[in-house]
């Protein structure tokens, strides 16, 4: 990071990935900077999870080039510097929260205090339970702590309420806001109008492995983000 | 990577059933075999030479293999957003298997000298136990890679199968030189018929020799296959 002082948190050009006839992402290009909360939203098949897989090194670019503060994916997450939560990824029945949450940081170089990690993904009293005996919408928030307990300078999410009921939806963009509070950076996905009109600065649309628009929530937010994005899916034009 | 192994060992040595099972059942197999065949002449450190080793293969081989049900949910993908290595993962998971060969191999070695009074020299004893857990690491390699490729659906079909002809096949059970002569040409081709081979302390030098080959060629495929498996996800 020492001598990446002035990196953005992200910068992807050009990226691609085919999965056989699919191009699930098509020339993607885009700049985070430190601090921007940025929505990913765009329908289903999108591209979206395969954008957030190779962004975070889950998943290989066909092309294309991708720096987190500067440096490569792997790196980023090596350094502890990336926190993610991806869509698919799963819990061990047989260990407990504490447990599972404790492992991820012992294998980082530097982590914050598990237990604070667990607060503030709200999950503190699930400590000694078994992930076997917890809701979909706890396991999320688990794995949200899962991601906060390296001590991120990034968060990324990939549909990060997708299990969660109203409440604990409510609970989790709260521990989320607080997170970006701290001035650092946040780039999650959704299919949600509402969260990402709700939770972040900008908007980055996807349709077919493109962005298809990508402005602050300000200037779509003004029109009705709901109309905004019905417009943008059919015209692919840029409000910036 | 030690972190991570603590973690493993701790949740194998919390899986009470699998542990008992891992020992009662070549334990059991022991009493079972010595009690017909050592009375049709087969002495009793040589159905101990067998069935330690089979003790040894199949447990190493379960370890390993249990990694496709966490390969399944998701758990592989998991760890590789931490700095924990594909190689530091695989070798945590090795390690844990070697772990858990050694009760089934000192168990069936330690019933067989209380029950059928086996006696060895110090160093007698120490191939019989020491040899044949170390002889155990291509089966734990073996394990992980049927891990890489096997499902949590079929895996018990591949692992069956797998630990079947090992056993059989390899002479773990009978004595290959009562098989016909193609089925012990396959024998000797297969690691478990080495492994036996330092359990019946006929060939060890030969079978250490042959077991490191397998290691060495199991852990660049295991290697290569996790590799693989991540690039194209």
């Amino acid at each position: 990071m020492d001598i990446h002082e002035g990196a953005p948190a992200l910068s992807v050009a050009g990226l691609r990935k085919t999965y056989g006839e699919n191009r699930a992402v098509d020339g993607i290009d885009l700049v985070v900077g430190r601090g921007e909360v940025v929505a990913l939203l765009g329908p289903n098949g999108a591209g979206k999870s395969t954008t957030i897989d190779m962004l975070v090194g889950l998943a290989r670019p066909d092309a294309g080039e991708i720096m987190l503060f500067g440096v490569s994916p792997r790196e980023a997450v090596r350094r502890g510097m990336v926190g993610v939560m991806p869509q698919e990824g799963a819990l061990l029945d047989d260990v407990t929260v504490g447990e599972t949450v404790t492992l991820i940081a012992s294998l980082h170089r530097t982590s914050i205090p598990v237990e604070e990690a667990l607060r503030r993904a709200g999950v503190a009293g699930l400590a000694d339970r078994r992930a076997a005996r917890l809701s979909g919408g706890q396991r999320q928030r688990v794995r949200f702590a899962m991601a906060l307990v390296p001590g991120p300078d990034l968060l990324v999410l990939d549909e990060p309420t997708a299990a969660m009921d109203v409440e604990a939806r409510h609970e989790f963009w709260q521990s989320m806001h607080a997170f970006a509070e701290t001035g650092r950076t946040v780039l999650f996905s959704t299919h949600y109008l509402e969260e990402a009109e709700a939770y972040a600065d900008r908007v980055v649309l996807m349709r077919a492995g493109r962005v298809a628009a990508d402005g602050p929530v300000s200037a779509v937010g003004a029109l009705g983000l709901e109309d905004a994005f019905l417009r943008l899916t059919g015209a692919s034009e840029t409000v910036r | 990577m030690t972190g991570y192994l603590v973690f493993e060992i701790r949740r194998i040595l919390r899986d009470a059933k699998f542990l008992l099972f891992a020992v009662a059942l070549p334990v059991g197999l022991y009493l079972l075999m010595a009690d017909r065949f050592i009375d049709q002449g087969a002495p009793a450190a040589y159905v101990m030479g067998g069935v330690a080793a089979f003790g040894a293969v199949k447990t190493a081989l379960d370890v390993g293999a249990r990694t496709a049900v966490e390969r399944g949910i998701g758990w592989q993908r998991q760890l590789r957003l931490t700095p924990l290595s594909g190689g530091g993962y695989l070798l945590a998971k090795a390690s844990v298997a070697m772990v858990v060969a050694l009760p089934p191999v000192a168990g069936v070695s330690l019933v067989a000298a209380l029950v059928s009074g086996v006696h060895l020299s110090a160093g007698g004893w120490a191939l019989a136990v020491l040899g044949v857990w170390a002889g155990a690491v291509p089966f734990a390699l073996l394990g992980l890679l049927i891990g890489q490729f096997a499902t949590a659906q079929n895996l018990q079909a591949y692992q069956g199968a797998v630990v079947l002809v090992l056993s059989f096949v390899g002479g773990l059970f009978i004595p290959v030189s009562t098989f016909p002569q193609a089925l012990a040409t396959v024998a000797k081709v297969l690691p478990s018929y080495w492994l036996a081979q330092v359990g019946h302390a006929t060939a060890p030098g030969q079978a250490a020799l042959v077991l490191a080959l397998y290691t060495l060629v199991l852990g660049a495929a295991v290697a290569a296959r996790y590799r693989l498996g991540t690039a194209r996800a």
